[in-house]
């Protein structure tokens, strides 16, 4: 029932692909880089975030201040008729627009909110598609199981980057992390504690979360070396044609909606903001003790606190409790039979390390020969790990590497058998 | 008259994944394709598996041409078998053809489980391909 599932699924997927195909020529389908493209999208927030970092002051006076110096832009005045207004020959600067800020400050901030959006999204679709293709069990585990921990990861370092921003939504966002994580039984208060860094919101809970934000981006790093070290020459980059849509969706994004301050309260105040508000990322400042009934809920990063508002701290617990076990047991189950995994055969092995090269999977090493031995090095298979592909046996030169149920000799006895038969 | 002279029967022999095209659905009980009889497959886990030596022995033993079909390229079920045979047969991979061996006759495709259609296109291409050689 559930492999039927697993068929359908990879029906629909390979259909989806092929349609695809069509657009954007094999080469350059975007879904055959599914996993190099949360890479790539990661390297556009370690850069915008670096630069984003020159900037930000992570206390609870200047946090909002410093994010509104990073992205304020000249906002100018216009008429009704939406011309610029002049005054000695210059366009007329809105009262509300600091005088100094960072030149391309909100596109950079665009490119940092952007491209998160972005990475969820293309770790979400690399996920669908492994899980959907079958390409997620058995000898896999590894990569699924540190790919389940990347998404939590990736969820993680998201939120704590709306939280920096300390404005109303991020203090809402504080105060609903808090309850969460109290009511986790015996150990709950001591969590909400070591999350806001004391019994109470300080300066030093700003840079606890720049530390959760900047730690857990670095942590990532971590957990992609495990989510490869199984993986022979991962796909780390897409293809050209690719790596440029990808750059240019961020950029158009970042450009024709920077992420700037401009607060719903000032754009009534200032009608006149309502062409050049941009994409609005944050909202007024955050003032402990007072709390905003709703806030905007990013679809990407912001569904747990979704979830929280709408079932409530515990249910929300059981129910991302129980999506995050199934995800780490779904490449356990259901179980096929492995009887056909690689098989050395010690006399004819030379060690040439063809095998153990080509093997997609890093499931062959090879291990010094007994002093005196004819070859110094021979192949040896790592069962769990053996895909039972039969890639070594094709590179391996001297027929010393076979898939017991699908020997070379057979192959080559049925070439000969079917060449008998003639047309 | 000589349009009327039957044309002499070719043999040619396909090595095939069984993940790429739905092989098993377009064999018969000689292993041999129902659209097109000529064809005769072997069906192996992945394209990375053929050795260039089995399709050098297909052509030694009376083929008269032989071919690869593994997934789509960027899509191999196990990251990298399609690309492997690809190298093997462009010569840039070990273990090659030998160089005596004409590669004419050596053809390679990759194609998915939904292009069955597209699959025999490219063969009957590649056999006209090789009729006269």
């Amino acid at each position: 029932m559930y492999k039927k599932f697993l068929n359908l699924t990879k029906n629909l997927t390979v259909s989806l692909e092929k349609g695809l195909n069509f657009l954007t020529m094999q080469e350059n389908n975007p879904l055959y880089f599914h996993g190099a493209l949360p890479l790539y999208t990661f390297w556009f927030l370690i850069f915008s975030g670096i630069m984003l970092w020159m900037y930000y002051i992570p206390t609870l006076d200047r946090a909002w201040t410093s994010v509104n110096y990073i992205t304020s832009l000249p906002v100018f005045m216009k008429d009704a008729a939406g011309n610029l207004l002049l005054k000695n020959g210059n366009p007329v600067v809105a009262a509300i627009s600091p005088a100094t800020g960072i030149p391309y400050g909100a596109v950079v901030r665009g490119i940092h909110r952007w491209g998160a959006a972005a990475m969820m999204i293309t770790t979400v679709l690399h996920m669908l598609r492994v899980y959907f293709t079958d390409r997620h069990r058995a000898w896999r585990w590894l990569p699924w199981v540190s790919g389940v921990l990347l998404l939590i990861f990736v969820l993680f370092v998201g939120i704590t980057g709306y939280l920096l921003v300390w404005d109303a939504r991020a203090y809402y966002l504080v105060v609903a992390s808090q309850r969460w994580l109290e009511a986790v039984p015996l150990i709950g208060q001591s969590l909400s504690t070591f999350f806001i860094g004391g019994d109470a919101i300080r300066d030093f809970t700003l840079t606890r979360f720049f530390f959760f934000h900047i730690g857990g981006a670095t942590f990532i790093f971590w957990l992609i070396w495990m989510h490869f070290i199984r993986l022979h020459e991962p796909v780390v980059t897409p293809s050209r044609a690719v790596n440029f849509l990808t750059l240019g969706f961020i950029l158009v994004a970042a450009g024709a909606f920077p992420a700037v301050n401009v607060t719903k309260e000032l754009i009534q105040q200032f009608p006149v903001l309502i062409g050049d508000q941009g994409y609005i990322a944050s909202d007024a400042p955050a003032q402990i003790g007072f709390l905003v009934e709703k806030i905007r809920y990013d679809a990407w990063y912001l569904f747990p606190y979704y979830l929280i508002e709408k079932v409530g701290v515990n249910w929300a617990w059981i129910i991302l409790g129980l999506a995050t076990i199934l995800l780490f047991v779904a490449p356990f189950y259901p179980k096929d039979r492995r009887d056909n995994i690689a098989e050395v055969i010690d006399a004819k092995c030379t060690g040439c390390t063809f095998c153990s090269l080509d093997c997609p999977f890093e499931a062959i090493t090879m291990q010094e020969r007994a002093p005196g031995s004819k070859f110094k090095l021979i192949a040896v298979v790592q069962d769990a790990r053996c895909s039972e592909c039969g890639i070594c046996v094709g590179a391996c030169p001297f027929q010393a590497i076979e898939l017991p149920n699908t020997h070379s000799k057979t192959i080559d006895g049925d070439v000969l058998a079917l060449l008998k038969t003639g047309a | 008259m000589s349009e009327m002279t039957e044309k002499k029967p070719r043999v040619i022999v396909g090595f095939i994944c069984e993940r790429s095209i739905p092989i098993h659905e377009m064999i018969d009980a000689q292993k041999a394709l129902t659209d097109d009889p000529e064809t005769k497959i072997i069906i192996l886990p992945c394209s990375g598996m053929v050795k260039p030596t089995q399709m050098e022995l297909a052509l030694a033993n009376g083929a008269d041409a032989t071919f690869v079909c593994g997934c789509a390229i960027n899509d191999c079920h196990y990251r990298t078998g399609n690309i492997m045979i690809r190298e093997r047969l462009e010569g840039t991979r070990n273990p090659k053809l030998r160089k005596n061996t004409d590669k004419r006759k050596v053809g390679m495709f990759f194609f998915t489980m939904k292009d069955k259609r597209p699959f025999l296109d490219a063969l009957a291409l590649f056999k006209a391909s090789t009729e006269n050689l």
